[in-house]
């Protein structure tokens, strides 16, 4: 075989190798953690205070990004109506429908990967490079079971909660620039018409996917940090995108077979 | 009384930290600018980081965008099976992704490969005392190491926007084909006739004011690091969030500039 020919596939290769040793890595860390939530091995005191780190905490931030992403969307597509019909009666009640189906989860999904799953990574990284967790294991202490377990089931109820935030702070915001710009009063905007059980369903659970997935992966990417603070920083920054992508694909995952199987 | 108290001064502190990171970014965006005209900062770093910046960001930026095109389209055909208007599905996705959905998905993906690394990156510099040393050598850190990460930002998340809106489309088009049944050429002819330039260009320039943003805080953070490891991780946190609140604000920003 040529040089040329073996170095291409070997750069084909390699990506893939990693990716699936990646894969089976979290898949095994997901296991783990489902297994030590099955068995009941969860500590109480410590869910709670990481509920209130990973949801109180990410309050104003969520409620601040998601009322300027309430504010875009009226803005933008309050515009582009007006250019082709100056009726704005089913303003709201479209918006209400892209919020909760699609946009609030998303967005507070990517905010909470972002704010949560970094801090997740930098904490939990500076724990092993410091040889806390090592410590921990001495001590006969399963790092998963005493780190991973408390922060998943956190921030799988916080996600559902802070998207509720997100719901209300988006259309609060959207209600306000709809009356101010384009006179459509609070009482036209809030039309829940096109609200069924479905569109609750599928906002539900795609906010349910990412908490659950954002702290494992962010785990994961914590546990594997090697070599001082250059070392927590690669870990931090690969959560960071790792967490994100994650919620771009779940959220085309769920969107697809609820499309193509509930016709939702 | 003292919980009040203690509400008001958290939310005082809240507004502190926010003006300082303002104030912070914005200094070092002036004095970046200053040391443009006359062209002050290291060529051959600037390369170094335009590669790192671009040509590394732009797998995970296709990607990305591939699956932005894929929900859009899925999230349009819920709205116009109930309508029945299949032609409007290349506009639909046309818009949302070129205005709104890809500068912000994309502005957010950027951020955390590429602004989360810089701050890690000069964090780690700054704890391990790198950037002094750059100073006792006479090597001033603002033209070898902020200016070309400035440029090399601005440049490359513009440009990758550009690929970002390619890919985007085609992930749109694979969709329809594959779980819609509308075939891709029908969207794609509805897309260009929809003359989306107008969104297409704002959508590149949110991009290039993202960059300028995300590389003035994430340098921010990462030279005012203090405190070893723990430091490091906890401003590459911050970082993030700051990034990600300003792609917010500067989408709201830009959007109404341009419907002015």
């Amino acid at each position: 075989m040529t040089s040329a020919a073996s170095r291409v596939l070997a750069g084909v290769g390699r990506p893939v190798v990693g990716a699936w040793r990646e894969a089976r890595g979290l898949a095994g860390l997901f296991l783990d953690t489902f297994v030590a939530v099955a068995r009941g091995r969860v500590r109480g005191r410590e869910v709670v205070h990481q509920m209130y780190l990973v949801g109180n905490k990410s309050v104003p931030f969520v409620a601040i990004t998601l009322a300027v992403l309430g504010l875009i969307s009226v803005f933008q597509v309050a515009t582009q109506i007006k250019q082709v019909i100056p009726d704005f009666t089913m303003l709201g009640a479209a918006f209400m429908q892209m919020m909760v189906r699609e946009f609030a989860p998303t967005i507070t999904g990517l905010m909470v990967a972002t704010r949560v799953g970094s801090g997740i990574a930098a904490e939990i990284g500076s724990m092993v490079v410091t040889e806390q967790v090592d410590a921990l294991r001495m001590s006969n202490a399963d790092p998963v079971e005493y780190l991973l377990v408390p922060r998943t089931i956190a921030a799988a109820v916080m996600m559902l909660m802070l998207t509720i935030v997100g719901i209300i702070c988006a259309t609060i915001a959207g209600m306000l620039i709809a009356r101010s710009g384009f006179d459509v009063s609070f009482k036209t905007f809030l039309n829940f018409q096109l609200l069924d059980a479905g569109d609750l369903a599928l906002g539900g659970t795609k906010a349910l996917a990412y908490g659950l997935a954002i702290p494992v992966i962010a785990g994961r990417a914590g546990l594997t940090a090697r070599g001082g603070s250059a070392g927590v920083g690669r870990a931090t920054t690969q959560a960071v995108v790792a967490t994100s992508f994650a919620v771009i694909v779940l959220d085309f995952v769920i969107s697809g077979v609820s499309y193509v199987v509930f016709g939702q | 009384m003292s919980a009040v108290s203690g509400f008001f001064a958290s939310i005082g502190q809240a507004v502190l930290n926010l003006l300082r990171t303002f104030g912070g970014a914005c200094l070092l965006l002036g004095r970046v600018i200053r040391s443009l005209f006359p062209p002050r900062f290291d060529v051959h770093e600037t390369w170094r980081q335009l590669y790192h910046v671009g040509v590394r960001s732009a797998p995970i930026v296709a990607v990305t965008a591939l699956f932005v095109g894929a929900i859009m389209v899925l999230q349009s055909a819920y709205f116009v099976k109930r309508t029945g208007a299949t032609s409007l599905l290349g506009y639909g996705v046309g818009f949302t992704v070129f205005a709104e959905v890809g500068p912000i998905l994309i502005g957010l993906m950027f951020s955390g490969r590429v602004g989360a690394n810089n701050t890690a990156e000069l964090g780690t510099m700054v704890v391990t005392e790198q950037v002094d040393a750059l100073r006792a050598l006479a090597i001033d850190p603002l033209r070898y190491l902020i200016v070309p990460r400035f440029i090399a930002m601005m440049l490359m998340l513009t440009l990758l926007m550009v690929l970002g809106d390619l890919f985007a489309i085609a992930g749109a088009a694979l969709t329809s084909d594959a779980l819609l049944g509308v075939d891709w050429r029908v969207l794609v002819a509805n897309l260009i006739e929809s003359k989306l330039l107008d969104e297409l260009v704002m959508g590149v320039v949110k991009a290039t004011t993202f960059g300028v943003a995300i590389s003035c805080i994430s340098c921010y953070f990462g030279l005012s690091v203090t405190g070893g490891a723990l430091g490091v991780g906890r401003a590459t946190n911050n970082s993030v969030v700051a990034n990600a609140t300003a792609i917010f604000m500067l989408d709201f920003v830009v959007g109404w500039i341009y419907s002015l």
